[in-house]
Parts: C-alpha cells; sequence; structure tokens
C-alpha cells in the first residue's frame, strides 16, 4: 500500500494540461489550510511508510514539510516524495539528505519537450521547466538521484520527437538517474480540447522504443517495463497499483492522508470534481464485470492478459467511466504480447500461456466474488503444488 | 460477524424477486460501498442513515402488521436471526428463512471462516402473519403481477416489474433507466437502492404519479409513527439531483452527498455523455499548442554549439544553464543586468530572461554564426556583442557606462587572465560557470577556480556555479 499525505490536497502552482487533478482544482475544491496533527495522528495509526504527495507538496510550509520529513525518517528510516520539482530550493537539498527523502520528479523532457506541464505561459512554463532540470541536476550532483516520471504526449513522444526524448533519458543516465515511469497520458482530459494525447498506435510505438532503449542503457530502468513482465511471471508482489484490481471506490494501493487527517482515495478516478471518500468495503465488481464483458463493450472477455492486466487502471477507463476496461488497452495488449513473446523464447513462464490460465482465473474470479483479493503469485502457488 | 452497523435490511425492490439475482443481499452491499462526497457530506448523512434505516424498518413492519401487504423480506446475518424473529414476534408476526447467500469475507470473523460457515451467510426471512406461505416472495411467472400488488405495488409498477422479471432481469434500476422516460431518476431512488426511504417497489417510470402518491402514503405513516425528523429529512431528500447509470452490469448511484455501486445483474450499453455528473470536457484555456517542430528543430530549440560551449549534448548544456540560474536565483533578483561572456547561442540568456523578463541582458561572442543565432534565440532589443572579448567589453563599457550587475563567465573559455580582469572591472558580480569540460578536468567549481588562481565566495560543494570573491580576478 502506497500512503500518499496531501497537506494540500490537489492545490498546485502549475497547471498541466493533462493533470488528472485538473478536474478537482476547476471545481474548486482544494484546501486552503492543513491541520498537521491530525495528519501525523492519521499517519502513526496506518503506521505504514509514507510518500509526500500532492497537487504540489513543496507548497506546504517547510517547517511543517520538515516535520513530516523528520516522522517519516524516525519512523520508517525515509521517505518518498513526489513534486513537479519547481519549488525545490537549494536549502531544500540539505532537507533531503537529512531526512533520507526519495525524491521522484515529473517532467516530461527538456525545454520545449515539456511544454505540455503549463505553467501559464510559455516563458513561464519554459523558467518552471528549467527550475525542474537544475532540480534534477543538481539532486545527481548531490548523490540522491530523483526518480523521474515522464507522461508520454505528443510534445515529447510524437514520431518526429521521440528520438529527442531517448537521448535526453540517456542524458538523464548518465547524470545519475537509475528509474523512470512512464504514465500514458489522461485522454479524457485531452481527447475534445487540445490534441495532446498520442494515439494508442503511437503510445505502442513510443513504449517499444523505449523498452529496447532500456536494453541498450543499462543503467536506466523504466519501472513499468519489469512490471509487467513480473505480472506475466506471476511475480505481482512488487508491482504497482494497475496491476492490482484497483477498486475506485476504495483504492487498496493507494491510500490519501487529506488534509484534515482523513483517509482519502486516489483521485484518479475523481472525473467530476469531488474527491469522494473512502467506500467503507473494497469490492472488485469492476475486475468481475470487465472479465465477462466483450471486449466490443469495454470489457476484457477472453483476453489471455487478463490476470496479468485486470483491465489496468480505473482512471484511465474509457469514456471516464471506471466500469469500463483502460482506454490504452491495445498498449497494453501489445508490450503484454512483446513481453510474452520474449519470455517464452527465453525459456521462461507467461501466464497467459499457462496451462493454469483458466484455473487461476476461476479461483481469482470466485475471490473476487467475496470481496477478497489474493495475490497471483499464491494462487499459482497453489495451482503449480497441486 | 461484524456485530457494529445496521442489522437487518429491507430488500429493493420488495418481492416479488428475480431467482437468482447477482447480489442478493444487493441494499446491503450497496450501503457498505456509499462513498461520502467530501468530510462535510459524510458528517451531515452518515448519522441520518442509521435513523432512516430504523424508520423504514418499523413503517414496514407496520404496514404488514396492518395487513396494507401480507408481508416483507428482511436480510440478516447469522448472529441477528434470533434479534430479528424476536422484533417480529413482538408484534405479532412470523419470520421465516428463504434463502441464503454468501456475503463478504470482509464481514467474516476470523473463528467463522474456520469453525462455523453458517455464519459467512447473510439470510433472508419472510416477515408476515402466521401461517406463512414462504412461496409468496418467489411466484412462479405468471404470478408475478398479482403478488407485486400484494406487495404494495401501484398496478402500472407491477406490471412493468412483472415484465421485466419475465424478461430474465432482477434490477429495478436497469427497468427505470430502459422505461423510455427522460426524467431524471427520482432522488428517493438514491435511498431505495440502500433499503431506505419511501421508494419501496420497482417504478414503471421516473415520473410515475403513482409512485409518487405512495412514497406519500409512505410518509404520512412515518410521522404517524413518530418519525417526524426522519420523513422531514426524505423531504429534504426529494429535491436532490440524482445522477443513476448501469454499465456492463455495474451500477452506480450519485448524488451531491454520496455516490454508491452495486453489482447488478444487467448490462447496459454504456450511456457516455448523458449521465449529469459525468465530467464535462473542461474549458481550456485558448492557449494553443504550438505545432510540435521537427526533431531537427527541437535539438536547435533546446541547443546548439554545446561543443565550443564546452557540453557533452545539448542536453547537459541546458540542464547546467538552468542549474546555474536556479542557483543564482537571488543574485538575479538583485540584478538590473547581466552580461554572459562568450555566450554562444544565447541559452544561458534565454533562461535568464525567462526568470526575470525586464532584466538589461548582453551577451558576447566572438563567433558570428553563434551570435547571429543568439540574437534570433533571445531578440533583437538585446545585444549580442561580436569581436575579440576585449573590443566587446569595451563597447559594453559604452553601451553600458554604469556598469553590470551581474557576468557571467567560463574562465576556461575567457582564456587569459587580462580579460577575466576586463570583466571585472565592468561587472559588480562575477559568476564562474563549470562546464562539462571544466568540470571533468577540475572534478568540482572550487578546484576549477583554484587551478586558475581565482578565489570564489563560499558555497555548496557540489555547485555548478559561483561568485568570484571581492578580490578574486581583479586587476592588482
Ligand atoms: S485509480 Fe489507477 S492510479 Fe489510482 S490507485 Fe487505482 S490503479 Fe492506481
Ligand atoms: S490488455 Fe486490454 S483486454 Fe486485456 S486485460 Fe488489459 S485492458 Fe483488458
Amino acid at each position: 500500500m502506497t500512503v500518499e499525505v496531501r497537506p494540500l490536497g490537489d492545490k498546485c502552482n502549475i497547471k498541466c494540461r493533462y493533470c488528472y487533478q485538473e478536474g478537482i482544482r476547476t471545481a474548486g475544491n482544494v484546501p486552503t489550510r492543513y491541520d498537521l496533527d491530525a495528519i501525523v495522528a492519521t499517519l502513526d495509526k496506518l503506521a505504514e511508510p509514507f510518500s509526500l504527495f500532492g497537487g504540489e507538496i513543496m507548497l506546504t510550509r517547510r517547517p511543517d514539510l520538515e516535520r513530516l520529513m523528520r516522522l517519516g525518517f524516525d519512523r520508517h528510516g525515509g521517505v518518498g516524495m513526489q513534486t513537479n520539482g519547481t519549488l525545490i530550493e537549494e536549502r531544500d537539498i540539505e532537507l533531503f539528505r537529512k531526512y533520507h527523502v526519495r525524491v521522484g520528479i515529473s517532467i516530461d523532457g527538456p525545454g520545449p519537450l515539456n511544454d505540455a506541464r503549463w505553467a501559464g505561459s510559455l516563458p513561464a512554463t519554459r523558467r518552471a521547466t528549467a527550475r525542474i532540470e537544475a532540480a534534477i541536476e543538481t539532486l545527481c550532483r548531490e548523490g540522491m538521484p530523483p526518480n523521474v516520471i515522464v507522461t508520454l504526449n505528443r510534445m515529447n513522444a510524437a514520431p518526429d520527437r521521440l528520438n529527442v526524448l531517448c537521448a535526453w533519458i540517456g542524458f538523464l543516465g548518465g547524470l545519475g538517474v537509475r528509474k523512470l515511469r512512464l504514465h500514458l497520458l489522461e485522454q479524457d482530459e485531452t481527447e475534445a480540447g487540445e490534441g495532446l494525447a498520442l494515439t494508442a498506435q503511437e503510445n505502442l510505438a513510443a513504449l517499444r522504443r523505449l523498452r529496447r532503449l532500456e536494453q541498450e542503457l543499462p543503467s536506466v530502468q523504466f519501472d513499468i517495463f519489469a512490471e509487467m513482465a513480473a505480472m506475466l511471471g506471476g511475480d505481482d508482489a512488487q508491482t504497482s497499483c494497475v496491476f492490482h484490481a484497483c477498486d475506485p471506490y476504495a483504492t487498496r494501493a493507494v491510500v490519501g492522508v487529506e488534509s484534515d487527517g482523513r483517509l482519502g482515495n486516489c483521485g484518479r478516478t475523481n472525473k467530476d470534481g469531488v474527491t469522494h471518500l473512502r467506500a467503507g468495503r473494497e469490492a472488485f465488481d469492476r475486475q468481475l464485470s470487465l472479465y465477462r464483458t466483450p471486449q466490443a463493450d469495454g470489457g476484457c472477455q477472453d483476453c489471455r492478459f487478463f490476470l496479468a492486466c485486470k483491465g489496468n487502471c480505473p482512471g484511465t477507463a474509457i469514456g471516464g467511466d471506471w466500469r469500463m476496461r483502460s482506454i490504452d488497452c491495445p498498449v497494453w495488449f501489445g508490450l503484454f504480447e512483446d513481453i510474452e513473446t520474449e519470455r517464452l523464447a527465453n525459456g521462461q513462464t507467461a501466464i497467459s500461456r499457462s496451462e493454469h490460465r483458466s484455473e487461476l482465473e476461476a479461483k481469482m474470479i470466485a475471490a473476487w466474488s467475496i470481496g477478497d483479493n489474493p495475490t497471483l503469485h499464491s494462487l499459482l502457488q497453489q495451482a503449480e503444488a497441486t | 460477524m461484524n456485530s457494529a452497523g445496521p442489522t437487518c435490511w429491507l430488500t429493493w425492490p420488495r418481492p416479488p424477486l428475480a431467482a437468482t439475482p447477482r447480489e442478493p443481499d444487493a441494499a446491503k452491499a450497496t450501503a457498505q460501498r456509499i462513498s461520502f462526497s467530501g468530510p462535510q457530506a459524510r458528517a451531515l448523512w452518515q448519522p441520518r442513515l442509521e435513523p432512516l434505516r430504523h424508520a423504514a424498518l418499523a413503517i414496514e413492519l407496520e404496514m404488514v402488521r396492518r395487513k396494507r401487504i401480507p408481508a416483507t423480506v428482511l436480510w440478516t446475518s447469522y448472529d441477528d436471526i434470533g434479534a430479528l424473529t424476536e422484533r417480529a414476534r413482538s408484534i405479532g408476526l412470523d419470520a421465516k428463512p428463504i434463502k441464503a447467500s454468501l456475503g463478504y469475507a470482509a464481514d467474516w470473523s476470523l473463528e467463522a471462516s474456520i469453525d462455523d460457515p453458517k455464519r459467512l451467510l447473510d439470510y433472508a426471512f419472510l416477515i408476515g402473519a402466521a401461517p406463512l406461505d414462504t412461496s409468496i416472495a418467489e411466484p412462479a411467472a405468471d404470478g408475478f403481477e398479482q403478488t407485486a400488488i400484494r406487495f404494495g405495488y401501484p398496478a402500472c409498477c407491477a406490471k412493468s416489474w412483472a415484465d421485466h422479471l419475465r424478461r430474465g432481469g432482477s434490477d429495478p434500476l436497469a427497468g427505470l433507466l430502459t422505461c423510455g422516460d427522460k426524467t431524471p431518476v427520482h432522488a428517493h431512488v438514491a435511498l431505495a437502492v440502500l433499503g431506505l426511504g419511501p421508494v419501496r417497489h420497482a417504478p414503471c417510470s421516473s415520473s410515475c404519479p403513482a409512485t409518487r402518491e405512495r412514497s406519500h402514503e409512505f410518509i404520512d405513516l412515518g410521522r404517524e409513527l413518530g418519525f417526524a425528523e426522519e420523513m422531514n429529512w426524505l423531504d429534504e431528500i426529494a429535491d436532490w439531483a440524482v445522477d443513476a447509470s448501469l454499465v456492463n452490469g455495474i451500477a452506480e448511484v450519485t448524488t451531491a452527498a454520496y455516490r454508491c455501486t452495486w453489482l447488478s445483474d444487467e448490462g447496459m450499453p454504456p450511456r457516455h455523455g448523458a449521465a449529469a455528473t459525468r465530467p464535462a470536457k473542461r474549458e481550456r484555456a485558448a492557449a494553443a499548442i504550438a505545432k510540435p517542430a521537427d526533431s531537427a528543430d527541437i535539438l536547435t530549440e533546446i541547443g546548439i554549439g554545446f561543443e565550443a560551449a564546452g557540453f557533452d549534448n545539448p542536453f547537459a548544456m541546458r540542464s547546467r544553464f538552468s542549474t546555474v540560474v536556479w542557483e543564482q536565483t537571488a543574485a538575479l533578483r538583485r540584478a538590473a543586468s547581466v552580461v554572459h561572456v562568450g555566450c554562444g547561442e544565447g541559452l544561458l540568456l534565454e533562461l535568464v530572461s525567462q526568470t526575470k523578463p525586464r532584466l538589461k541582458l548582453y551577451g558576447i561572442e566572438q563567433d558570428a554564426a553563434a551570435a547571429e543565432a543568439a540574437r534570433r534565440r533571445v531578440g533583437a532589443s538585446r545585444p549580442i556583442l561580436g569581436g575579440s572579448s576585449i573590443e566587446a567589453l569595451a563597447a559594453l563599457s559604452r553601451l553600458a557606462p554604469e556598469g553590470i550587475d551581474l557576468a557571467f563567465v567560463d574562465p576556461e573559455r575567457l582564456g587569459d587572465r587580462e580579460a577575466l580582469a576586463a570583466v571585472c572591472a565592468i561587472a559588480k558580480s562575477v559568476i564562474v560557470i563549470g562546464t562539462d569540460r571544466s568540470l571533468y578536468r577540475h572534478n568540482d567549481i572550487d578546484t576549477l577556480a583554484a587551478t586558475m588562481g581565482l578565489a570564489l565566495l563560499p558555497g555548496r560543494a557540489g555547485r555548478v556555479s559561483a561568485a568570484l570573491s571581492a578580490t578574486s580576478g581583479r586587476p592588482h
């Protein structure tokens, strides 16, 4: 479970054109103050490692931020932090070092490649981008290389820009960045307005190119490919939320600690500007429905990758309706196919081609029906033992 | 079983029910899946749900007791069967089990899971006057309509619900959404799905007047039984806007206070765009995205001339200059004029101008082509001076006789000490920049400076730029 501490909710200093939180901000649902004691009390109760999150976490008053960092360090030996990087200042570097802050920075590329992360005007956007680039270089030079989160979109991964993006990632690897997380642009925010989203074919081509790049750059790892390979291998211990049968009413993998200390859901499914509170019980209705719904109707029926993919993130569902499969299905399917082919060629197993697949699916469906969500690994072990 | 929370649940709709709905105890499942729209909505409405449940149950049992309806159906957990039957007996009614269904793992205690599987089930009881004929809850297909009327349905709704059941349906929401009536679903349906409120039956349409009539009767009886406050809440709720939809067998009801969902037996084509609270596409700022340029243009924009400037690639140059600007934020804030000596094609100047657009900016670049590129990058109003550094600095003194606040230099590129002295003569503060070339050679900026006989103001060891100390590099 990832615990995301969000003192200022979705409040942010920039307005990425594609950000999933823009709906919340547009609706005016951002807190203006927070109750740090309540937040700390909730963190005490949860007793889980946590990440500092937003909106933009660096908008938090520094003494309060330091208190949270100290708490993470004292209790868990460190704390994660997800930031757009624009507000990091030189004095923050020592805070990061002192409290073992694992920084993740979102940037889609250098200079013009990051223009989708809009800061109000072109000069302001470029200024913000320059600050992010500076933060990454500085953290690397200070021996604390950040993880970098890149969202693929037309500004950075259109066919005529992809080579530039790849070359920049090579540069980041040289600087010391080791891990990159790739996101696909959330289509529902952009499909009508701004044309930032790549087509499914372009996304797939971009991800395939980046996968080849990963093999060329041994020091750089894109989380997503390793996770997909792990899922196909039936090992879901370390993989991220999108592969874990997410329930948008009670996101298990991501729990937000909000400005008043209450528990919140992952906001990626909040399409109407409302941050709904967590439901009392987790359920797997989406997965049960996707499993039996034909693909033509937005389901995943008969997809051999269902155990690994599960329809992916409900925040990326077709039409913004969490009940549908991910709009990025063709991308996931294509990549799973590539990885499956390679695993089989290398003599590794792929759950999608396993003789146990239908038995595992039946067990998973039965478990979801009573509100249980066993790991794929545990089911596979049972199946292989019998 | 988890003893906290409600102990029994009314069904929605009341019988006749489908034989094997996907979620038999749908009201319980739905109530467990309430997701409030915020802390205030939860603070207001969560405490009201239990009294509303209590009122609905009391009204329902009173209807049975007064023989307005022959019976009703209640779901309960194994541990609460005793309390339920006792309650029925206390008002002269009988309770008979009619079916059981596996509940949810989250509700199970560990002991029950291991020792006592019957405690994992939820049980449906028919409650009515003895002798109770349990078949009335699940009649044969030809008896649906008549049974519905006996259980309190208006004739129009009894007919439509009977038709729906005969078509294999089981979810009253599906009936409502497919009936062709474009009137928004009535707010009381958002309570009905939880087994609460005045809509007991499956309405034939959202605008059904007979349903409205039945709701009034329910509320009147509630008031008669002393549930005045609860009935006032129902009146308040009646004005809520409700969005209801059923997609691929999952139902969802959304109100301003909460949303809830359940697994329905019924699927419908997605209703994209139709739902009231589905996101309207956000109106975006008019800022249109510039048409992406091709790779070559983008590389030019990112930064050319990196080799001459002492960098491995354009990304390194942009990143370093960005870092220099970031490190010198405070100095730039104080400055009114800046020069970059050896400005190449002007990237650092551009980054500086983005940080503080009103600064007076000057560039000095010996390479004519690079100087021209710099002019294009930073604009004609910012002088880029050509010729040797010494000549250009002399020209700069004439252009800015009051001096320059901040000068950026790569001392290696500047070459001789005489040129550095000339920079120091015109600039109030000189910032030394570490390039890839100089940092590879000297490892850090302090070593670079020391090797060149320069003294820097103290700072972070890992910095890539630093101000010369007041005397360093000045002509002796
Ligand atoms: S909505 Fe998507 S991003 Fe959020 S927890 Fe679920 S799978 Fe993860
Ligand atoms: S690849 Fe597509 S069809 Fe298959 S499980 Fe994933 S989203 Fe569903």
